[in-house]
């Protein structure tokens, strides 16, 4: 097994007899199942989960495709709601002599497909249940309302039911009947008693890749990501390089480092929203004298100025965090090497290429790779800062599915979008792994 | 390194402090200015002459504040403790016993801690809903374990393999279980790194957004984070009370990063772990 070479401090257990070593690997599956479990149910699948529901057109506010089937489906619940009162309704006029003989055609042929539906046994089971309650003015059930039909079945029911639809249309066009418009409502209504699979493939896909609010949306992710992590990088280099000493005031330092790190995003983009603000703004006052924006107004409510505030923002946030932890990397580099190479006559720019860098590769990867990650999927401090605005130029990928799913509950399309964020996550991640080798690992299992 | 500090180096030290803790102190200033001064020329003075607590009165009075702390600390408590537990379990298991596929485990407790929350949230939103536990405690601490759990699996190793192997084997030696070698001889050395990873895990689930905006939308379930952002009205944004609610959320936060800043310091930097 390759773990033999990532752990270093693994017991040695030569003398022990391979019992032992039976239940040592016993109680570790025991011991490692709860978390794994946990990470399978509430990680992975929902993942899984994601990209099935991208393959449907699913919407949360249209009871008729808040769920995913892949089959026809008979709605018991309107059936009933109007069946019964149409053939009352026919019945009705029968007596009364009014077109009795069509009508008494169109009866039978209801009833006919009437007897086809209860043939289904979930369908029978629940039909008197859901009269029932139907009469007492009861909710039905989502798993009650619905039986599961072949696409034959549907088929036929939804041709006979339009072939219905239309001669009742032309009997009372005739004006034949008393309760014609009632009748004619009814059996309008029983047009949508089937519903439709709403599978739909790769139909999401599709359009989102030739949606070009999606291209924006990319682009302004990968844009805000870049130049955000570049210059946290530079930046955090520079504070670890120079705080890289003995001082007095490392605690205090090292508190106010964290402090922006450790405040909710959430609070953080409102206190910027706040130091931003066109008209009463500290930080965008301060800007403007330095002349650094034109006006105090173009932080928040032009395209560049907004994506230059986010990304401010987010730089003040965590820098600190990234100067943390090439901080930690610096220290790890022994003194010794640095005083060799001033002894061969390197200057400080020299050493700082020849020796910091090099030593310094993997943290700097290590901490590019969570920061780039993060970027990535930002989304508390521009919904909270910008809110995608204004005129979605600040839009990042993660708003944009945030916004179809919970404002336009459009669950499938959203999905899809969630999904691409998924995989661009993954190839970014795939990128940076294939960078550091399998340092990522080793660095976890170090001293 | 260690090369002597001059006196340019804590000039710039001051001026770095400031330029990080300058929103902080902003919106402390302002959130004891009164409403007019908040607008019009008086808006850009640190200082003012008519200092008020109106502002953080209105906080807890207006807006159900309190309520939006109480949820936080109980989904972020909860959250923190059964995590914690469970990831110790795991984190023992693949830091310190001999079985197969400890590194495809750790690799997917690593590429699980990168998922986007996005990711995951349609299912988990759809889920939690068809059980009705949109707007629960509930309904926040079971997705936040995808954001804490490996996040303290990957801690919690790091510091498992800190503790010295013979201690164990000399335990084992002397007929202890392995049960009884965890509780008694692993977990008293392990306090520290428990502590730090559970430091981490409740500053995450306390500071998490996504989840809580669209989970629990219910004024009675909301945590501050969420609260705190849906201050803000259609037309207008209290501005004096944001100030003061985010002084109220800051003011803990800094009492804590600075009682333990070591601690923290060493959870973020150990396995390199991402906020």
């Amino acid at each position: 097994m390759p773990q033999t070479d990532i752990d270093p401090h693994k017991p040695i257990k030569v003398d022990k007899k391979t019992k032992k070593k039976k239940s040592d690997a016993k109680v570790g599956y025991l011991l490692v199942a709860p978390a794994l479990l946990l990470i399978l149910a509430i990680s992975i699948w929902p993942v899984i989960q994601s990209f099935y529901f991208s393959l449907f057109d699913l919407r949360l506010n249209d009871p008729t495709k808040s769920s995913v089937h892949l089959d026809y489906q008979l709605d018991m619940d309107r059936y009933l709601q109007n069946y019964p009162f149409l053939i009352g309704a026919i019945d009705s006029e029968i007596n009364k002599g009014n077109a009795a003989g069509d009508l008494g055609e169109i009866k039978a042929t209801l009833e006919e497909l009437d007897g086809r539906i209860q043939e289904k046994p979930k369908a029978a089971e629940n039909y008197d249940l859901i009269n029932e309650k139907l009469d007492n003015f009861e909710n039905i059930p989502e798993d009650m309302k619905y039986v599961e039909i072949e696409e034959g079945v549907a088929e036929d029911l939804v041709t006979s039911v339009k072939d219905i639809n239309s001669e009742l249309k032309a009997i009372n066009g005739a004006g034949e009947l008393e309760q014609g418009d009632k009748i004619v409502g009814l059996s309008s209504s029983l047009n949508d008693i089937v519903v439709e699979p709403n599978f739909i493939g790769f139909k999401h896909y599709k359009d989102n890749f030739s949606d070009s609010r999606m291209w924006k949306a990319l682009w302004n992710t990968g844009v805000f990501t870049f130049i955000s992590v570049l210059a946290e990088l530079i930046l955090g280099l520079a504070i670890a390089l120079l705080i890289n000493k003995a001082f007095i005031g490392r605690g205090l330092i090292r508190a106010s480092i964290l402090i922006p790190w450790a405040v909710p995003t959430a609070v953080a983009a409102l206190m910027w929203k706040f130091l931003y603000d066109g008209q009463n703004g500290i930080v965008a006052k301060l800007f403007a004298d330095v002349g650094l924006v034109e006006k105090m107004t173009v932080l928040l409510t032009t395209d560049t100025g907004a994506m230059f505030s986010v990304i401010f923002a987010d730089v003040w946030k965590t820098t600190p965090y990234m100067a943390l932890l090439i901080l930690a990397g610096l220290q790890t580099i022994p003194s010794s090497l640095y005083e060799a190479a001033s002894i061969d006559g390197a200057n400080k720019w020299k050493q700082f290429l020849t020796v910091t860098l090099p030593l310094l590769k993997t943290s700097i990867l290590v901490a590019l790779l969570f920061r780039t990650l993060d970027a990535f999927r930002v989304f508390d401090l521009i919904y909270v800062l910008t809110g995608g605005g204004p005129a979605n130029s600040t839009e990042t990928i993660s708003i944009l599915a945030y916004k179809v799913m919970f404002s336009q509950t459009n669950f499938g399309e959203g999905s899809a979008l969630s999904v691409i964020v998924f995989l661009c996550v993954a190839i970014i991640s795939a990128i940076f792994i294939k960078l550091l080798g399998s340092e990522l690992i080793k660095d976890g299992s170090g001293k | 390194m260690n090369k002597k500090a001059g006196p340019l180096f804590y000039v710039f030290l001051v001026l770095f402090v400031f330029v990080v803790m300058f929103p902080f102190l902003w919106m402390l200033a302002s959130s004891i200015k009164p409403l007019s001064e908040l607008f019009g020329e008086k808006a850009f003075s640190p200082f003012t002459s008519n200092p008020t607590l109106q502002n953080y009165v209105s906080v807890f009075v207006d807006y159900p504040f309190m309520r939006y702390l109480w949820n936080s600390f109980v989904v972020a408590g909860i959250t923190t403790v059964y995590t914690v537990l469970v990831a110790s379990f795991a984190a023992y298991a693949i830091a310190r016993l001999n079985f197969r596929g400890k590194p495809i485990i750790l690799g997917v407790v690593l590429s699980v801690s990168m998922f986007p929350q996005i990711a995951t949230i349609s299912p988990i939103y759809i889920f939690l809903k068809n059980l009705g536990l949109t707007n629960s405690y509930l309904g926040l601490i079971i997705p936040y374990t995808t954001i804490t759990l490996p996040l303290s699996i990957w801690i919690l190793v790091t510091f498992f393999r800190k503790i010295p192997f013979d201690l164990e084997e000399a335990a084992r030696i002397d007929g202890a279980s392995l049960w009884q070698t965890y509780w008694k001889v692993i977990m008293p050395l392990a306090v520290p790194g428990i502590f730090t990873t559970a430091i981490l895990v409740f500053i995450a689930a306390w500071n998490e957004f996504l989840f809580a905006l669209t989970i629990n939308t219910a004024d009675k379930f909301k945590t501050v984070p969420v609260g705190i952002a849906l201050f803000q009205g259609q037309f207008t944004i209290p501005w004096g009370e944001i100030s003061a609610a985010t002084v109220v959320v800051t003011v803990p936060l800094v009492i804590m990063v600075l009682i333990f800043q070591r601690r923290i310091v060493s959870g973020l930097t150990s396995g390199s772990v991402k906020e």
